[in-house]
């Protein structure tokens, strides 16, 4: 399979802080990219600097062969980011939410409002007419991830977008993402729910902006003979730190 | 097309905070009528003890005019001496005016001003006004005795003769009220994204810099001018004051000086981290440009070593024009030089603010 997002030498500096340091990596097309970390080790950083959000110190990134600094606006067309905290309005509606959104990503209204009854088929319509400060987070996590997907993107970043979602919900959040991959999608997922890493196809774990592991998650496991990834990422970030 | 979805989110999300309703409809009113009364320089009522030690034909002349003037308020008259910095220091008076009895000094009968000088400016009116009456009994006096003033200045008040204070203060809170709601609203539009972490996905959207940038500014334009009318209206029916000039000049003076606002407004919020942040910078920059802007003191008294703050404060000239165009009825060839310095500042405003907000988005 070819790559179609290619890390080079990828690094970001604030001031004299290092938050990631010349990282390399790529993610091939229909893959599901698991990001491991603890909080700070540059996860967010890493995908800002991908889809364009943030400024890359030094290094490059290839998507889909572009340079994504350079072609940031044809990157944009492509590319789907859900943030953090699921970053919706939350005196908006769903409705509103995804209104909004699918007119900023240049959808025209008759789109608008088929992905309106697309959605009323997976979220009841009065649910959507809630405020997003009002609703429970599994319902605002999918909402989201429509978002997300509005102008059909081929390449997903989704950052943590299962944080402060329930066991239920995060599985079918999963689920979802599996329906992705199968349309062809890739995805880029981090996460700091390490079970969630066995559902990747392969995973990259990052610790103070160095990658210090990646591979398939089974052939990870089997090579550092542990029963899961929770203690493979123990393990790693131990070794790490000792050297 | 895609603008206009911003600029409808910013809409529905401004008047979905409905505590913020009142802000935006009621506190204006309140405000205008606060200001309309309370802010003014005209002087009444004036607390006054007279000392007629006199207690001739003037003095009761005099005294009998003082008593019957709305500008002082006569507390005590007394017919012997008073301790008068004691009656002073007290408060109870505000002035006391002393005639003095020519037989016992020798003297032509001496009347004596003492003003508390705390309130320098109603001290001045004060005893401008203790003048006036003075000369108005001397000159009617010279004249019954078929005498006149050798010299006399006659003063012609134009454009505001009663001198009303309100007449100028009125079209000066039209102008603060276009500042304070613009300069809030907008400050926190870019940074309440930022906590939001929505700026990330507007960013990553098909919305260009320069549309997100008038995105924001925009609605809170609209709003700012609302504002304006709403207090236009209230200053021209409440308050009686007529509009002598054009209006049209007000509104293109008014776009001009939102522009310098706006801008300003966002390169605090593009600045701040948080909408904290960005409230306290809105609240320091009000102080500032309100104080310096001659609203309540005259620009001209601004020591020269500041002078060049109120040269660079768009509210400044805002308030000017809005009173050359309400109480003088002037035309673009009088305030011409204002609205270039207004339109200088705007557009070096524009351009620091959205240099900052592209590199922002570029960081």
């Amino acid at each position: 399979m070819d790559s179609v997002i290619e890390v080079k030498n990828l690094c970001r500096k604030f001031g004299k802080f290092t938050a990631v340091n010349n990282i390399n990596f790529n993610i091939k097309k229909g893959e599901i990219l698991g990001f491991l970390g603890p909080n700070g080790a540059g996860k967010t950083t890493t995908i800002k600097m991908i889809t364009g959000l943030l400024k890359i110190s030094s290094g490059n990134v290839f998507i889909k062969g572009m340079d994504a600094v350079k072609e940031r606006k044809k990157v944009k067309t492509i590319t789907g980011y859900m943030s953090q905290k699921f970053s919706l309005y939350p005196t908006l509606t769903g409705l509103e939410n995804i209104t909004f959104f699918g007119g900023i990503s240049g959808l025209s209204k008759a789109e608008i409002l088929r992905k309106i009854e697309e959605i009323k088929t997976e979220i009841p319509e009065s649910n959507l007419k809630m405020k997003i400060g009002d609703m429970p987070p599994g319902i605002k996590q999918q909402i989201a991830l429509f978002v997300c997907l509005l102008n059909d993107p081929e390449l997903i970043f989704l950052d943590e977008p299962t944080s402060g979602v329930d066991p239920e919900n995060r599985r079918k959040f999963w689920e979802e993402i599996y329906r992705l991959k199968v349309r062809g999608k890739t995805l880029l997922v981090s996460t700091h729910n390490l079970d969630e890493a066995e559902y990747a196809d392969r995973i990259i774990i990052i610790h103070k902006g160095d990658i210090i592991l990646q591979g398939e998650p089974e052939y990870l496991k089997n090579s550092h003979n542990v029963k899961n990834i929770e203690l493979l990422f123990k393990e790693a970030i131990e070794n790490y730190d000792k050297t | 097309m895609r603008l206009l979805y911003l600029i409808k989110k910013e809409f529905l999300e401004l008047f979905r905070q409905k505590e913020l309703m009142p802000l935006i409809f009621i506190a204006p009113i309140i405000q205008v009528i606060l200001l309309g009364y309370v802010v003014t320089t005209d002087v009444e009522n004036i607390p006054v003890t007279i000392i007629d030690l006199a207690q001739n034909q003037s003095s009761s002349h005099i005294v009998r005019r003082i008593c019957s003037t709305p500008l002082f308020n006569v507390k005590n008259i007394y017919n012997e001496p008073q301790n008068t910095l004691e009656i002073l220091k007290k408060g109870d008076s505000k002035s006391i005016i002393i005639f003095r009895d020519s037989k016992k000094t020798k003297k032509f009968p001496e009347i004596q001003i003492l003003m508390d000088g705390v309130n320098s400016n109603t001290s001045a009116i004060a005893a401008g006004y203790f003048n006036g009456i003075i000369k108005k009994y001397l000159v009617e006096n010279l004249e019954k005795n078929g005498m006149e003033m050798p010299v006399e200045a006659n003063t012609l008040i134009r454009f505001n003769p009663e001198l009303e204070s309100i007449n100028f203060m009125g079209p000066g809170i039209v102008a603060l009220m276009l500042t304070v709601l613009a300069l809030f609203f907008t400050s926190v539009s870019i940074v309440r994204e930022k906590e939001q972490q929505t700026m990330d996905t507007i960013l990553i959207s098909r919305l260009t810099p320069l549309e997100i940038y008038i995105g924001k500014a925009l609605p809170f334009g609209v709003v700012g001018i609302i504002n304006m009318l709403y207090g236009l209206a209230l200053v021209i029916l409440w308050f009686n004051i007529p509009i002598k000039g054009n209006l049209a000049y007000m509104f293109l003076a008014s776009i001009i000086f939102l522009t310098a606002l706006l801008s300003y407004a966002l390169l605090i919020s593009t600045l701040s981290a948080t909408i904290q942040q960005a409230l306290f910078f809105s609240w320091f920059s009000m102080m500032v440009f309100i104080l310096l802007s001659g609203l309540f003191t005259p620009v001209a008294n601004i020591p020269v070593g500041l002078k060049f703050l109120a040269d660079i404060n768009p509210v400044r000239y805002l308030i000017e024009i809005i009173r050359e165009i309400f109480l003088k009825g002037n035309g673009i060839e009088y305030f011409y030089k204002d609205l270039l310095s207004l339109a200088t500042i705007s557009l070096v405003v524009l351009s620091i603010s959205l240099l900052t907000f592209r590199r922002f988005i570029s960081k």
